[in-house]
């Protein structure tokens, strides 16, 4: 029983971060409508951003701004690296997110419809081959 | 039961025995200690001749030949960490214009029978320096804009390329 | 063409028109506090860009587009980058020789090496408040423009 709480339970961020991410992996493939499989790419990029700054976490850390009283005292500081490098990859996925969104646009105006099941049926009408 | 579930089923019990596992070397949530934050384990020596050179703050010859041979730059000089008993900086020296000349590089730890050798991570000399580097108390903001500079130059690059796509594709022929 | 029954609710309207400025006085605070508390460029700029997306949600889009034109919104999102592509070519020119781009210290705002790398990081972070701001804008504004041959169809139902 020892083994099995300082092992795995004291990881909890694994857990949790798995968890989130197959949720998204899941809404990405298995989901029909064009609108729900971007929120699955949004839910899969949001687990990965957790995961990543769960990794420079210190416990009983502060937020990373130097200030005299703060070192003082004899607190830690969190590890500043992490959220440098996610801050970069939020705004990817911003932009990633506004293209594919606009992308959707298109295809509504085109086909009609946003399920991706009927619009695999017009395709096929129109003379596209899908193996 | 159906067969693709029983199939499923199978492969989650597996990958979970495959995660408890490796999960005794993954780090433990909020250690202070491990790689990323504090330091990378090198190699270990032998104490005995060494402790008290290094008491004496000179770097003996066996500790700069072994970092030489496994390709680390030479160390200059030794210094005590005060209120903690057998633990020792080893710095180097450094030819870069503008910036310090000698940085805190090595942490050598007494272990019982063994002499720990270890390189610091490069957060350290991001949290203890910066401020006065970069005159900015904001660890994350003199981090973006000042060490990754260029970085950030092709981020906001890549968001000005996403406006533009965007306007590309939903501006109808007529009109653009 | 756009003479569709839209209710107006009079709370509604007055509040959003007290709150805007105060919008973005708090974007602009976050962008040039960015160095002595949390903050920075990229959230500064979408709380700014998130004031002409509430005046979009409260009133209609040909207003938030008469007042935030198509020229300025070109003129803003280039003006960021060239500002911060600019700033590390100064740092080429002034360390004569040794060319080191994106160095602020070389820039000689004031006398001191470490004060210099605090006022281009300034600099840095408005240029970058600006293209983020311009940028979401025109990416909300082009998201939710009603097509044209769907108005005209419209038309020709209602009719």
């Amino acid at each position: 029983m020892e083994w099995f709480i300082a092992k795995i339970f004291a990881k909890y961020n694994y857990w949790v971060f798995i968890l989130l991410m197959m949720i998204g992996f899941y809404g990405i493939i298995a989901k029909d409508n064009l609108i729900k499989k971007i929120i699955g790419l949004n839910i899969f990029q949001t687990a990965i951003f957790l995961y990543f700054i769960s990794l420079g976490a210190v416990k009983g850390g502060t937020a990373p701004i130097v200030d005299e009283e703060i070192i003082r005292k004899g607190y830690v500081y969190a590890n500043p690296l992490p959220h440098v490098l996610i801050l970069t990859a939020i705004v990817v996925s911003v932009a990633t997110t506004a293209v594919a969104l606009s992308l959707v646009i298109r295809m509504h105006q085109e086909y009609g419809t946003i399920e991706e099941s009927e619009i695999i049926e017009t395709s096929k009408d129109k003379g596209m081959t899908w193996t | 039961m159906n067969r693709l579930k029983l199939i499923t089923l199978l492969l989650i019990i597996l990958l979970c025995a495959l995660f408890i596992y490796v999960a005794e070397d993954i780090p433990v949530f909020g250690d202070p200690n491990t790689p990323p934050l504090k330091s990378v384990e090198l190699f270990t020596l032998e104490v005995d001749p060494l402790a008290s050179l290094l008491n004496q703050h000179i770097v003996p010859e066996t500790l700069s030949g072994e970092l030489v041979k496994r390709g680390f730059p030479p160390p200059s000089r030794v210094e005590k960490i005060p209120d903690l008993e057998g633990e020792w900086n080893v710095f180097i020296a450094k030819e870069e214009p503008r910036y310090a000349k000698e940085e805190k590089y090595y942490w050598v730890k007494k272990e019982g029978d063994k002499l720990r050798i270890s390189r610091y991570a490069f957060v350290v000399r991001w949290i203890e320096k910066g401020l006065e580097e970069t005159a900015v108390p904001n660890m994350v903001t003199y981090g973006l804009a000042d060490y990754r500079g260029y970085d950030t130059l092709g981020e906001t690059s890549v968001i000005f390329t996403a406006g533009v796509s965007v306007i590309l594709l939903l501006r109808r022929r007529s009109r653009l | 063409m756009k003479d569709e029954q839209r209710e107006r609710n009079i709370v509604v309207e007055t509040v959003v028109r007290v709150m805007i400025p105060f919008i973005q006085l708090f974007a602009l605070y976050v962008i040039i506090h960015g160095a002595g508390g949390p903050g920075g460029g990229f959230q500064g700029g979408v709380v700014f860009a998130s004031a002409f997306i509430l005046y979009v949600i409260a009133f209609d889009l040909a207003g938030a587009r008469a007042r935030f034109p198509e020229s300025a919104n070109t003129i803003f999102s280039s003006l960021g980058l060239y500002l911060y592509a600019g700033i590390g070519l100064l740092a080429i020119i002034f360390s004569s020789g040794a060319a080191q781009y994106l160095n602020y210290g070389f820039i000689p705002f004031t006398s001191d090496f470490y004060e210099n790398r605090a006022l281009g990081m300034d600099f840095v972070e408005m240029g970058i408040g600006i293209t983020v701001m311009a940028i979401t804008a025109s990416i909300f504004f082009d998201l939710s423009q009603k097509d044209e041959k769907e108005s005209e169809k419209e038309e020709e139902e209602s009719k």
